[in-house]
């Protein structure tokens, strides 16, 4: 097989998630494409836990959709996840034997799995380690032993794992994993899902998450300091700075708020360094009074929005793309923010990278829309040759341009040359009150509308930016698909598949939302006939946006629903069938009239 | 140990510190005076203008730092704490004033003062303290009195007022003052102080609103009334006899250094800097960053 999806459920204690991370490593190591995905229920300890991992031979795009191999280690818990782990008659499930259920009576109601094997997973923990607890290595050893993966591997990731504990530990799980693998070979699967060889072995492999890399593609870019306030799913991004930027000489704050860590990052951006926060749907909203005075002032910052199912509370741990209305058109005033959006973890450190690029070559701030999908979701990443990226720093003035220093002078960009504290000749005022172009307060109209001609006029370039967007397929195609963010990946998918069947469809994937780049979507558009916008939102709001500022064919229209339930490949397919039907009916009623 | 660097070589004088705007306060307001304080605070500071941030949010008082010829930012209302905190982060080197008005820093900025104060990064908060809302025209602020008649209390104020200094005291701070217009030398004297001391310094300054401020709160009823702290023996190192007698805010006007913490605690930013250079030996080339995701 060249593409396998496992999924696993079991309750928290049962390691189930670290049996995941260990898969992960160990397909790096082999050189397969991989892509871990957990799950949890609402509860922060205990409860149902679950992951998927897919295993690809090439670079897999999106978490893919019903299971090829079920591990089950309580059925109650894995019956919870329910579409996040779906399972059909090709599936193969192994559970634990110790569950009681006879394997022709499996409570799936409708599905005859491929297989399903009963398996004594908490016995031979016990037998072997002593403990229960050691069920994710006897789990590790029967997927090993059955998918053909190499062994070693994994019991490096046991010993490095359980290092820190006794050798006793260590001991006790490398012979539960060896009792799985061994299972495995004494037990072959009737139908065996041996996976490929990857194609071309590729050294030193990245495994990481969507926040991870955010954070790391920060300090990269130069961030000296995060102002922030723990909410899911972006936590993880101020952890990161909170144990590495001091290593890079910087700062991080975990403020009192959301509204006092974006505040921070706008003080430290004043005092002329790159700054970042990041938070979720409630933070943004909390932060918007504060996106609108870096605006005004022109002061360069990056504000992540992962996002999750809202509004409020909403579901904080799933993902969902509906705050793509909000990042656009939150503002008050005559605002234009531009908003980015990763495809995957592999692009969120080129992207973050930008964001920064933007922010300080425009001195705006910028929404970088991440999602819990790509945030909390690990990815093998192939190892990204760093010096390629440009970074850019602002434009400072020069001692010329210092002697009678404007702030906020008229150039042909749009872009005035930004002072610090510190620097001499410098000084001015910051306002988010509308100034002139020495930073005094005005209330004139004439001031207020040359300042906001600069403010806007300076974002345009942007809307050139075709290297922000992502097309593929035939440019002449009758059928275009758009899509964004990390359901990007399922589309891009879902497109490849369709034309495999022979449907000839387009992609485009703007990581560039706003402002709006017309004439790139003009383009894509012309000579389409029919298509879809697919996002995990309920109202479509990419296609709303487009709707706006782009003449859409009228045969282009959503493939949108709420988010948590993951939008599969095939049901996009499935659509897109749909429409190439409907147009070969509006070709015969051309050529054949109703009479 | 954070503090201000000693007087430059070169003489500061109050008039280097006096930008070209025009302030827009209604003649007779009380903020006059305190600008003027604070010119004559920095000249003896004698930092030099570029080197200081002045932040403000939003109401009369936070019009200040657009009257300085420091870098200024007048930001937005309450958020004044939070932006001063990212730029001594960001540039501890800075010398950071802040400043607004009674709304700013205790109702609708009020969340943020109690972190401020344990962060203790090394800033002086000026609060000028009118006891209304006068950029709005007269409508309640967190410290008028219970029963104030204004144009949104028409019947008269149905809340206790906030005890800034009370208020900041029990949050801990290391350095509590009070000042007025009314006695310029002794503000001007507060306000230096309060620039010198390593750690976060509160100054509130009775300052009225010629305006929509009370009668009796006007400089010339406060001259009569001020008593400063020095000439009632008080000792500033004692915490609690600080709060006894902050306790009488609104009913005596006592001026000076309610406390002085002989022992303060450490800066956050001299903290971050031994992080930072702990951390230094740990860092990675930039460009091998990722290196910390291999799989191995």
């Amino acid at each position: 097989m060249k593409d396998l999806v496992i999924g696993m459920a079991g309750s928290g204690g049962d390691g189930i998630v670290s049996a995941g991370d260990a898969m992960m490593t160990a397909a790096a190591l082999q050189g397969w494409s991989a892509l871990l995905t957990k799950s949890f229920g609402p509860q922060i300890r205990g409860g149902e836990s679950s992951c998927r991992v897919r295993l690809s031979t090439e670079a897999a795009l999106s978490s893919g959709g019903t299971l090829d191999v079920a591990v089950v280690l309580n059925w109650d818990d894995f019956l919870k996840f329910g579409s996040e782990l779906p399972v059909d008659g090709r599936t193969t499930v192994v559970y634990d034997a110790a569950t009681g259920v006879a394997p022709d009576k499996l409570p799936l109601p409708g599905v005859v799995p491929k297989e399903a094997i009963a398996v004594p997973i908490a016995q031979m923990a016990k037998a072997t380690a002593g403990t229960e607890k050691a069920k994710n290595s006897v789990v590790l050893g029967l997927l090993a032993g059955w998918l053909g993966m190499q062994q070693e591997a994994f019991l490096k990731g046991i010993r490095k794992r359980f290092g820190k504990k006794s050798a006793e530990v260590v001991k006790g799980n490398e012979e539960a994993f060896k009792a799985g693998a061994q299972y495995a070979a004494e037990h072959p699967l009737r139908e065996p899902s041996t996976l490929a060889t990857p194609a071309s072995m590729t050294e030193g492999k990245l495994v990481v998450d969507g926040n991870d890399m955010c954070a790391a593609a920060a300090l990269f870019a130069g961030c000296q300091f995060f102002g922030g306030y723990p909410i899911t799913p972006s936590s993880e991004i101020m952890q990161f700075f909170g144990r590495e930027v001091w290593k890079y000489g910087g700062t991080m704050l975990q403020a009192e708020d959301e509204i006092a860590g974006i505040g921070a990052v706008v003080g430290a951006s004043f005092a002329g360094k790159k700054a970042m926060t990041a938070t979720s749907g409630p933070g943004m909203s909390l932060k918007t009074e504060m996106l609108g005075l870096a605006t005004i002032a022109e002061l360069p910052l990056v504000c992540v929005n992962v996002q999750r199912g809202g509004p409020s509370t909403g579901l904080p741990t799933k993902s969902e793309q509906s705050d793509l209305l909000q990042a656009c058109f939150s503002a008050h005033g005559d605002v234009l923010r531009p908003v980015l959006a990763p495809i995957s973890v592999a692009d969120t450190f080129g992207i973050t990278v930008e964001a920064f690029n933007v922010a300080e070559q425009y001195q705006t701030p910028v929404i970088l829309l991440s999602d819990q999908e790509i945030a909390q979701r690990k990815e093998t990443v192939d190892p990204i040759d760093t010096r390629a990226f440009q970074v850019v720093e602002r434009r400072q003035p020069t001692a010329a341009e210092l002697d009678k220093y404007a702030r906020y002078a008229t150039t042909d960009s749009g872009v005035s040359p930004i002072s610090h504290p510190g620097m001499q000749g410098g000084n001015y005022l910051a306002s988010g009150i509308e100034h002139n172009e020495k930073g005094a307060p005005s209330a004139s109209g004439e001031v207020h509308a040359r300042m906001n001609d600069k403010r806007l006029r300076k974002l345009e370039p942007l809307k050139k930016r075709r290297d922000l967007f992502l097309i593929e397929g035939d440019t002449k195609a009758p059928l275009a698909i758009v899509s964004w963010g990390s359901v990007a990946g399922v589309a891009r998918e879902a497109a490849k598949l369709a034309r495999q069947e022979g449907i000839d469809v387009k992609v485009l994937v703007p990581k560039l939302l706003y402002p709006v780049a017309e004439e790139i979507y003009a383009e894509f558009f012309r000579g389409v006939a029919s298509g879809l916008v697919v996002e995990q939102s309920h109202q479509g709001q990419l296609y709303r946006v487009l709707r706006m500022f782009v003449d859409v064919p009228r045969g282009v229209v959503p493939l949108a629903q709420s988010g948590s339930v993951p939008i599969l490949p095939a049901a996009i397919v499935e659509r897109l069938r749909g429409l190439v039907r409907a147009l070969q009916g509006r070709l015969v009623a051309e050529v054949e009239p109703a009479g | 140990m954070t503090s201000v660097s000693v007087a430059s070589i070169e003489p500061y004088q109050a008039k280097d510190y006096k930008s070209d705007l025009k302030p827009i306060w209604c003649p007779g307001c009380g903020d006059f005076g305190v600008v003027q304080a604070i010119y004559r605070a920095l000249a003896s500071v004698g930092r030099p203008p570029h080197e200081i941030a002045f932040v403000s949010g939003i109401g009369c008082s936070s019009r200040i730092p657009g009257y300085t010829t420091a870098y200024g930012f007048n930001s937005v209302h309450g958020r004044a704490l939070p932006i001063a905190q990212g730029i001594k982060l960001a540039s501890p080197e800075l010398l950071v004033l802040v400043a607004g008005g009674d709304g700013d820093g205790f109702s609708i900025g009020g969340g943020h003062v109690a972190h401020a104060v344990r962060r203790n990064m090394d800033l002086t908060y000026i609060v000028m303290d009118n006891q209304i809302y006068g950029l709005t025209k007269g409508q309640l602020s967190p410290t008028s009195p219970r029963g104030l008649r204004t144009a949104s209390s028409s019947w008269g104020s149905l809340e206790d007022p906030v005890n800034p200094l009370l208020y900041v005291l029990g949050y801990g701070a290391s350095f509590v003052a009070q000042g007025t217009p009314a006695d310029m030398s002794g503000l001007a004297a507060v306000i230096e102080e309060a620039i010198r001391f390593p750690g976060f310094a509160f100054v509130n300054v009775q300052s009225p609103c010629i305006t929509y401020g009370q009668e009796n709160q006007q400089l010339k009823a406060q001259k009569g009334v001020l008593q400063p702290l020095a000439s009632l023996g008080h000792d500033p190192a004692d915490r609690l006899k600080a709060m006894a007698l902050a306790t009488e805010y609104g009913t005596k006007l006592y001026t000076g250094v309610f406390y002085r913490n002989p022992e303060p605690p450490p800066t956050y930013e001299a903290e971050a800097r031994l992080r930072q250079e702990e951390g230094r030996a740990l860092a990675r080339p930039k460009h091998e960053i990722l290196e910390m995701f291999r799989a191995q």
